[in-house]
C-alpha cells in the first residue's frame, strides 16, 4: 500500500552501476514504503539482482542517491545494510545443512547467558518467529538437511526477521519450489507485509508477483520501464513492459 | 531443555491438557513423527508415546511407519475413516484447499494468494497439485481420495459444472470446470457457488444448525447469498438463486461485470470499496481495509459499515420474499465482525415485515473463513454417500481397505 503521505522506508534515485563497458543499472529509481510489497521484475540480465545487491550493500553504485526514511545514506557493506535495518535473502540461502533450525537462525549472533549459550531462550524466539510467519516447520531442532525447499526458505526468511528489520529483500524466493511450497512462501510474504515490514520481491514469476505485490517495478536493460499497481495490472501489460513492446521508460513519479 | 509450561491442576487434568496439545499439533501440521511431536509440544518422547498409544486406541489418531533422515520413525496423523474428500475454494484473490474425512474433520489445509483475474488453467493445475501435496502431507495415498468439491465465486450450473452467467469470472466462462478438474485428479468433481457452499456448511455445522430456513449472505470481493429452504439448498434452475450482488441498487450507477447497471456489487464490491479510500489512505487491499477497520481506523470502519447498510437493504428484500428464520453473514468482510453485521442487521430488519411467530435473526457466521471450503467438503461427502447405499457405508467402517476397493468398484460401474 503506497500511502502517498508516508516517507519511503527506502528510496533510490538515479542509480548507475557499470561492469566495465556493461551498464548494469542506468538511472534507476526505486522506492519502497513500510507495509508495502514492491516487486522488481524483468528478463534475465535486466538488472534485478544488481539492484538487490545495491540495496543489500553487496555492491556499491557508481553514482546515485540512496535515502533511508528520508535521510541520505550510503550502503558500502552488508553490515551497513544490516545497521540500516535491511535484511536480504539471496537465492543461495546461505544456510548450514548440518545444523538445526535454531542454530541456523542464530548463527554468528548466539544468545548467551554467562559463558554458555542460552539454548532455551533461542528456542523460544525461534518458535515465536516461525509461528508469526505461520510456518509449518514442526520442530526447531530439525536438521536443515531434513527440510523441504519451502521450509528452508521459511528458515531463511525467519533468519532475517531476527534483527527486526524494516526492509526485507527476497531474491527469487519461489524459484525451484513446488506449488505447495510456493503457497507457503507467498503466505509468508503476506505476513511480512501485515507485520509492517517493507518487502522487496525480486522475481520473474508473474503469477507470484501479481499475487502479493502492491506495486510492480519493471526493469529492462538496466533501466526503469514502468511502475504498475500490483492489484489491478494484467499479466499482458507487465509482459509488454518486460519485452519492451510497451515503452514506459519515463517513470510516472 | 527446560521450558516453563506448567499446567495447573491434578495429574488427570494435566494428562487431558497434554492429550489436547498433541491432537492440536497433529491437526496443525497434518502429520508428524513422534520425535517432531515432542519438539512441537514440548512434551517428553516418553509422554508422547504413551499418549499416542492411548489416542490410537481411542481411534483419534493413526500411526504408520515412515523414515526421517534415514531413521525409522512413527508418523502420527488424525485417524480417518472410509477415505478422504477434498474441498477447493477459488476466491478472487486466494485459493484454499482442504482435506476432510467422514467425521467432517479438516485433516490438512493450505492457502495460497492468487493474482487478480487469475487464470483458469493455472488455477486448476495449482489446485490439483496442492491436493496431491496435502495427501502426501497426511501420509495418504491417492487411492484414499474419493471426491472433490469446488467452490467458485460465480453462479454455477451444478448439472454441468459450468459457470452459468457470463463475465462474472473472466476467462472461466467456457470451461467445463468439473470435467477439466476431474481429468487432472481422476476423481469425480462437484462444482458449486461459494455462497451456496457457505450456506450448506453454516447450516450443517455452524450458526444455522437446527434451523430449516436460512439465508447465508457472503460479503466479499463480490456479494452473494446461499439459500436453505426446508433444510435443503435452493440453487434455482440454473444456479443463479441468491445472486444478490446483481440486484439493482442505483439505476444511474456503473455498469457491472454481468452487463447490467448499478448492481449491488458495483457499490459494495471490492473495487468500489477500494476507490472510496484511495484519496485518504492510498492504495489499499480489501484485507488492509478489514484489518484497519478492526484496529479502529474510522475511515475504513465507515467504508465497511456503509457496505453493511447497503447489503442490509437488499437482504431485507430477500427476507421479505423467503421468510427465513435466520440470516447468517459470512465472507471476507465478515472478518470485521459487528462493524459490518450491526448496520446490516439494522437495515435488514428496518425494511422487513416482522412476523410475531419467529422474527428473523441476523448473526455472524460461526465458521468464518472456513465456511466455503467446509461446504465444499460437505458437498463432496454427501455425493459420496449418495454413490454408496447405507448398508455399504456401515459394512465399510470395519475395514477401510475393503471400503476403498468397494468404492472403486462402484465408481467403475457408472
Amino acid at each position: 500500500m503506497s500511502d502517498p503521505t508516508s516517507t519511503p522506508a527506502l528510496s533510490l534515485r538515479g542509480i548507475n552501476k557499470s561492469y566495465g563497458a556493461v551498464r548494469a543499472l542506468s538511472e534507476v529509481t526505486f522506492t519502497v514504503h513500510p507495509h508495502e510489497v514492491v516487486a522488481v521484475v524483468g528478463d534475465n540480465a535486466a538488472g534485478k539482482s544488481t539492484l538487490a545487491k545495491v540495496i543489500a550493500g553487496v555492491i556499491t553504485p557508481d553514482s546515485g542517491i540512496i535515502e533511508s526514511e528520508g535521510v541520505p545514506v550510503t550502503i558500502p557493506t552488508p553490515a551497513s545494510a544490516h545497521a540500516l535495518g535491511i535484511a536480504t535473502v539471496f537465492q543461495e540461502l546461505a544456510l548450514c545443512d548440518n545444523l538445526d533450525v535454531v542454530s541456523n537462525l542464530f548463527l554468528g549472533r548466539e544468545l548467551r547467558r554467562g559463558r554458555h549459550m542460552d539454548e532455551a531462550a533461542m528456542e523460544e524466539i525461534a518458535r515465536k518467529i516461525l509461528r508469526d510467519l505461520t510456518s509449518r516447520i514442526p520442530s526447531v531442532r530439525s536438521l536443515l538437511s531434513s527440510l523441504s525447499g519451502g521450509q528452508r526458505q521459511s528458515v531463511a526468511i525467519a533468519r532475517t526477521l531476527l534483527g527486526n528489520p524494516r526492509i526485507v529483500v527476497l531474491d527469487e524466493p519461489t524459484a525451484s519450489l513446488s506449488v505447495s511450497q510456493t503457497a507457503e512462501v507467498l503466505t509468508h510474504i503476506e505476513r511480512l507485509r501485515d507485520l509492517g515490514h517493507a518487502v522487496v520481491l525480486i522475481s520473474h514469476n508473474m503469477n507470484d508477483v501479481r499475487s502479493v505485490a502492491d506495486r510492480i517495478e519493471v526493469l529492462r536493460h538496466g533501466r526503469n520501464n514502468g511502475s504498475f499497481p500490483g492489484h489491478s495490472t494484467s499479466h499482458e501489460e507487465i509482459i509488454a513492459a518486460i519485452t519492451g513492446a510497451g515503452d514506459y521508460s519515463m517513470p510516472a513519479h | 531443555m527446560i521450558i516453563d509450561r506448567s499446567t495447573p491442576g491434578s495429574q488427570a487434568s494435566l494428562r487431558e491438557a497434554n492429550r489436547a496439545r498433541i491432537v492440536d499439533a497433529v491437526k496443525r501440521f497434518g502429520g508428524l513423527t513422534q520425535v517432531e511431536l515432542a519438539e512441537a509440544t514440548g512434551l517428553s518422547t516418553a509422554t508422547i508415546s504413551t499418549i499416542v498409544r492411548e489416542l490410537t486406541g481411542a481411534g483419534v489418531v493413526d500411526t504408520r511407519p515412515t523414515s526421517r533422515s534415514g531413521r525409522r520413525a512413527l508418523k502420527v496423523t488424525l485417524a480417518r475413516q472410509l477415505g478422504l474428500v477434498a474441498g477447493i475454494q477459488f476466491g478472487h484473490r486466494h485459493l484454499k484447499v482442504a482435506l476432510g474425512d467422514f467425521g467432517r474433520t479438516i485433516v490438512a489445509e493450505q492457502q495460497m494468494p492468487l493474482p487478480l483475474d487469475h487464470r483458469v488453467d493455472t488455477g486448476l493445475d495449482r489446485a490439483a497439485l496442492l491436493v496431491v501435496d496435502l495427501l502426501e502431507r497426511v501420509g495418504a495415498s491417492m487411492d484414499e481420495l474419493l471426491t472433490i468439491g469446488v467452490a467458485l465465486p460465480a453462479p454455477v450450473d451444478t448439472a454441468t459444472g459450468m459457470i452459468s452467467v457470463r463475465g462474472v469470472m473472466r476467462g472461466w466462462d467456457d470451461l467445463h470446470i468439473g470435467q477439466t478438474m476431474s481429468k487432472r485428479l481422476a476423481r469425480p468433481v462437484i462444482v458449486d457457488n461459494d455462497a451456496n457452499l457457505g450456506a450448506l456448511a453454516e447450516h450443517e455445522l455452524g450458526a444455522g444448525r437446527g434451523y430449516r430456513d436460512v439465508v447465508f449472505v457472503r460479503a466479499s470481493y463480490t456479494t452473494g447469498a446461499g439459500i436453505i429452504l426446508g433444510g435443503h439448498l435452493h440453487r434455482g434452475y440454473a444456479g443463479t438463486a441468491g445472486e444478490i450482488g446483481h440486484v439493482q441498487v442505483d439505476p444511474m450507477g456503473d455498469i457491472c461485470r454481468c452487463g447490467n447497471r448499478g448492481c449491488l456489487d458495483t457499490v459494495v464490491g471490492s473495487s468500489a470499496l477500494l476507490d472510496l479510500v484511495r484519496s485518504s489512505h492510498g492504495d489499499l487491499t480489501l484485507r488492509d481495509i478489514i484489518l484497519r477497520a478492526r484496529d479502529g481506523d474510522p475511515g475504513c470502519g465507515r467504508v465497511i459499515a456503509d457496505a453493511g447498510e447497503r447489503i442490509g437493504k437488499v437482504v431485507a428484500q430477500v427476507v421479505n420474499t423467503l421468510n427465513p428464520q435466520l440470516v447468517v453473514v459470512g465472507g471476507e468482510l465478515a472478518a470485521a465482525g459487528e462493524i459490518l453485521v450491526a448496520p446490516l442487521r439494522e437495515e435488514a430488519l428496518r425494511h422487513t415485515a416482522q412476523n410475531t411467530i419467529a422474527p428473523v435473526e441476523v448473526v455472524l457466521g460461526e465458521l468464518g473463513p472456513q465456511a466455503e471450503v467446509m461446504g465444499a467438503l460437505t458437498l463432496a461427502l454427501q455425493s459420496t454417500e449418495v454413490a454408496t447405499d447405507h448398508q455399504t457405508i456401515t459394512a465399510l467402517t470395519d475395514d477401510s481397505m475393503a471400503a476403498q476397493r468397494h468404492l472403486d468398484a462402484l465408481r467403475t460401474k457408472d
